[in-house]
């Protein structure tokens, strides 16, 4: 039979064209946005707080006209009490990071809500509870990270091992956990009980919000 | 030639013993996933099996580890098996091929060592380049990301080449312009950054465009040449039908990236754009249900091998379960608030890889063993014919009820961990202590146990399946305007 | 933007959710054998099932929330519209794609 009866909707070349078309079309829009996201994850942008948020108190915060938990920028709380500038701070919290890659922790935690399932999400952890008071946060976080295994928290039994987390890279990690908190995340995770964090004299105003305004 | 039944690499062609030596070790590793993920999920209900020694996350490297690298190899054998066949020339540069499907093994050899005998390294770049980088799917240290890099350069150099040499058909066009596209996506998973989203962010470019796009599509050319060869339906009809599935899961799944950029610090209009793209992507799947029922109903579905034919029917049905239904079940962003990074992703993360990837591999490892003994009978009453039998029933009932069991835990954890506790550390556990919890975990290892079973079957019927078998394949004829 | 799911809604959107999915492959498979197999009685069951979907579509607009908001309304829209049609634009395809050299197909689609 002839190839003239083949509709053209219906052809190989039409949709030939079309495959073609519609995936350059996705691509290039998918380009374009991966710009401005992009441009607005690079940290001290819009959504990702800059590596010295890391010297301010942090918290999470129910947002009325966001209609979730948001991050908020407090006051100055330096991490293990020195002030640092942006790049020592970016220095410290790679190095936080190399840590969390180099030992695997996200085969057992979830970082962003992205990894494994078999410890909790790691995301707020600065501002989790379990830790107690806010003075004396850190050192325990760093005495956690480095000697976890007779530190349990649970009732079934489930364990960190030891990882061999030197006291610089547990510091570093602190480092790490306090920068990721401060990360805009849409309300992710949704209602998250934070440690109490005032003063005991009366707290003073929130400085900052790293936070946009509803982009829709 | 060797006599009927038994395995000479004298009934292959030259990419087909390439393909096959890629097949082998396909399903070695996949045995190594399974064996890690029993021991994964030992530890969920005992947490001191093998502490300190052996831990969960070393386990669960190597579990997923192994499933990327195993269903890579099985495509890779799967394009080799093709090959000549389709572009009507032995490969080009096949000495080649054979040299880069050693080095890549001695490569997975390597690091599966590494990760079992050093496992961690000091927070430094230089344990990334040698050790782990601690990414999920992609931990495989930076120096074997160049050497795999390489290794697909030079598969990708037999292709098109081979392509080129011969007769470049539609399919042929697809899968190059997709082989392209897959290389290209792992680039974006290469290099170290200290901030968390911008990494998670270019992490997702590997992982979901090449599940829900690049594989996708590779799987569709592997199906496309599977219905032209093994059924007869006319190329012209399924080269076309290749473009359209092209244009629609592409057109989905490019953007449908969106709904892993909800909440990890990307911007809000993602919440919009994944929502959108997350109605979109039954649509693909309608095509291919209302097209499949179409076909049926014109050509007789006659088939030369059954084992091949029933995988097969099983990955179409996996795909959609799995990445339709199950993913469709939590990607709006108004429930996934709640569901994100639990079991719940779990059981959709198990069903979608094993039923659209895992079947297919097998259903070709099936066509190459048959091929391999000389092109033996492989229909009905064959001898032993029990063993493929029982080896996908017990590999689905497997599946199927870990499925069913994280989907049990995933919905608990979601309710008392995510939604009421809010996440924090304390409800992380007062989830995971639940009585749910626990029983679903009960149940995904007794299910774990039967796919276990399962594989051993499988392995065990893939070594003898059509051994002692006299009679020759029957013939499916190929229409001559198939051909042209 | 959103509004997060009640606790209460969860089991509601898992299972609209599914139905959708599952009731959008009965509707494309019945249509298409109604058509393939030539048997119209089979028509209205194919739209019986998509009555189905329209219903697990609106409930699952209902308990995420979708309705709150102008575009998450828009995309419950699109669902009934476009899942409503796609088996129709598909079976056309399915016929226009492979109308040559085959007479049986060519019989029953000017049925
Ligand atoms: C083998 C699995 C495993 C690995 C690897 C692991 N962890 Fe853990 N982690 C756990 C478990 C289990 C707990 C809960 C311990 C408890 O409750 O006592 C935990 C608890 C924690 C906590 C406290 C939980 C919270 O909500 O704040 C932090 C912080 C933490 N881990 C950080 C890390 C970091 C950083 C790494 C990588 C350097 C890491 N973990 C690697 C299993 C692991
Ligand atoms: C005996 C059978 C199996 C068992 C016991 C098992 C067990 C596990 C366990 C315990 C995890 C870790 C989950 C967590 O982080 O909490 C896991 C993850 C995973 N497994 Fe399996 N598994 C099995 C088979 C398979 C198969 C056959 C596939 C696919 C072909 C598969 C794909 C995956 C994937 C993709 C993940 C990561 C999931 C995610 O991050 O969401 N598994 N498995
Ligand atoms: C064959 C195709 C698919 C495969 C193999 C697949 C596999 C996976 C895996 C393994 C994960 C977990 C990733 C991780 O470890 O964090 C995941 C997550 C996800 N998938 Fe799929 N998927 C497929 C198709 C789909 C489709 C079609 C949809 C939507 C309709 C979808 C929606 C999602 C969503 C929303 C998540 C994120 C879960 C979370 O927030 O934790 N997937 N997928
Ligand atoms: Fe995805």
């Amino acid at each position: 039979m002839s190839e003239t009866q083949t509709l053209w909707w219906a052809s190989e070349s039409f949709w030939k064209k079309m495959a073609v078309w519609i995936t350059a079309g996705s691509a290039v829009v998918l380009i374009f946005l991966t710009f401005d996201t992009v441009n607005q994850i690079t940290a001290g942008g819009k959504r990702v707080p800059p590596y010295s948020v890391i010297n301010n108190r942090i918290d999470y915060v129910f947002d009325e006209k966001r209609n979730y938990q948001v991050p908020v920028i407090g006051p100055e709380e330096p991490l293990f009490g020195k002030v640092l500038n942006e790049a020592e701070a970016m220095a410290l919290v790679s190095r936080g990071k190399l840590t969390t890659q180099a030992k695997n922790c996200m085969n057992c935690h979830t970082l962003l809500g992205n990894g494994a399932y078999y410890a909790p999400d790691l995301t707020k952890s600065w501002l989790d509870p379990m830790w107690g008071s806010k003075e004396t946060r850190e050192e325990t976080m760093v005495a956690f990270l480095m000697d976890p295994t007779d530190k349990l928290h649970n009732t079934i039994g489930r364990r960190m091992p030891n990882l061999g987390i030197t006291e610089e890279e547990a510091r570093a990690t602190v480092a790490f956990l306090k920068w990721m908190s401060a990360i805009d995340t849409n309300g992710f995770p949704g209602n998250f009980p934070t440690i109490d964090q005032s003063d005991p004299a009366p707290a003073p105003e929130s400085v900052s919000a790293p936070t946009e305004t509803p982009a829709l | 030639m060797a006599a009927l039944g038994t395995l000479d690499s004298a009934n292959l062609n030259g990419g087909q013993k390439l393909a096959v030596k890629f097949f082998t070790v396909a399903i070695a590793l996949f045995g190594a996933q399974v064996l890690f993920g029993m021991l994964a999920g030992i530890q969920y209900l005992n947490p001191d099996f093998l502490f300190g020694v052996l831990d969960f996350s070393v386990n669960r490297m190597l579990h997923i580890n192994a499933m990327v690298v195993w269903l890579l190899f099985g495509f890779i054998g799967a394009v080799y098996w093709l090959l000549e066949d389709e572009s009507g020339t032995p490969v080009a540069g096949l000495g080649l091929g054979n040299l880069m499907f050693w080095v890549f093994t001695l490569a997975v050899v390597v690091v599966v060592l590494v990760y079992l005998l050093v496992q961690v390294g000091p927070g430094e770049l230089k344990s990334i380049w040698l050790i782990n980088e601690g990414r999920e799917y992609i931990e495989a240290p930076r120096w074997a990301d160049i050497g795999i890099v390489v290794c697909v350069l030079i598969f990708f150099y037999n292709v098109a080449a081979t392509f080129m040499k011969g007769r470049f058909t539609g399919i042929g066009g697809v899968l190059v312009l997709d082989l392209v596209a897959l290389a290209g996506l792992y680039l974006a998973g290469m290099w170290y950054t200290p901030n968390i989203s911008m990494d998670q962010h270019w992490w997702w470019w590997v992982i979901h465009l090449w599940v829900e796009a690049t594989w996708e599509v590779l799987v569709g050319c592997l199906l496309a040449y599977g219905l032209v060869k093994t059924m007869g339906v006319r190329r012209r009809i399924v080269e076309t039908w290749l473009y359209i599935e092209v244009a629609l899961l592409f057109g989905s799944g490019i953007l449908g990236l969106g709904h892993h950029y909800f909440w990890i610090g990307t911007p809000e209009y993602w919440l919009a754009i994944g929502g959108f793209f997350s109605a979109l992507e039954p649509i693909p799947l309608v095509a291919m249900v209302v097209h499949a029922v179409f076909d049926a109903g014109h050509h007789k579905l006659k088939s030369s091998n059954n084992p091949a034919l029933a995988w097969m029917i099983a990955q179409a049905f996996g795909n959609f379960f799995g990445a339709g239904v199950w993913g469709f079940m939590h990607t709006l962003p108004q429930i996934n608030l709640y569901t994100h990074g639990t079991q719940w992703t779990a059981s959709h993360g198990h069903l979608a890889f094993f039923g659209a990837y895992a079947t297919i591999v097998i259903a070709f490892v099936y066509l190459a063993v048959q091929k391999w003994r000389g092109n033996v009978w492989m229909s009905g009453d064959m001898a032993g014919g029990w063993k493929w039998k029982w080896a996908i029933f017990l590999l689905h009932a497997g599946m199927i009820g870990m499925t069913m069991a994280l989907l049990v835990t995933g919905y608990e954890q979601s309710q008392v961990e995510r939604a009421i506790g809010g996440s924090s550390w304390i409800a992380y556990f007062e989830a995971q202590a639940h009585v749910w919890f626990v029983q679903g975990m009960n149940w995904r290892m007794v299910s774990g146990w039967m796919f276990a079973t399962g594989f051993v079957l499988l392995a065990w019927d893939l070594m003898t399946i059509g051994k002692r078998e006299t009679r020759p394949a029957r013939s499916v004829e190929v229409p001559a305007a198939a051909m042209a | 933007m959103i509004e997060p799911v009640e606790l209460a809604n969860f089991f509601t959107v898992f299972f609209s959710a599914a139905s959708v999915i599952l009731f959008g492959a009965g509707y494309a498979l019945l249509f298409a054998w109604s058509r393939v197999s030539g048997r119209p009685r089979l028509m209205p069951l194919a739209y019986a099932t998509y009555l189905g979907l329209a219903v697990s579509v609106l409930v699952l607009g209902n308990a995420a929330n979708l309705f709150n908001n102008g575009y998450w309304t828009f995309i419950v829209g699109l669902m009934l519209v476009g899942y409503l049609v796609a088996p129709h634009a598909v079976w056309h395809l399915c016929v226009g794609t492979h109308a040559e050299g085959d007479e049986a197909i060519k019989v029953s689609q000017q049925r």
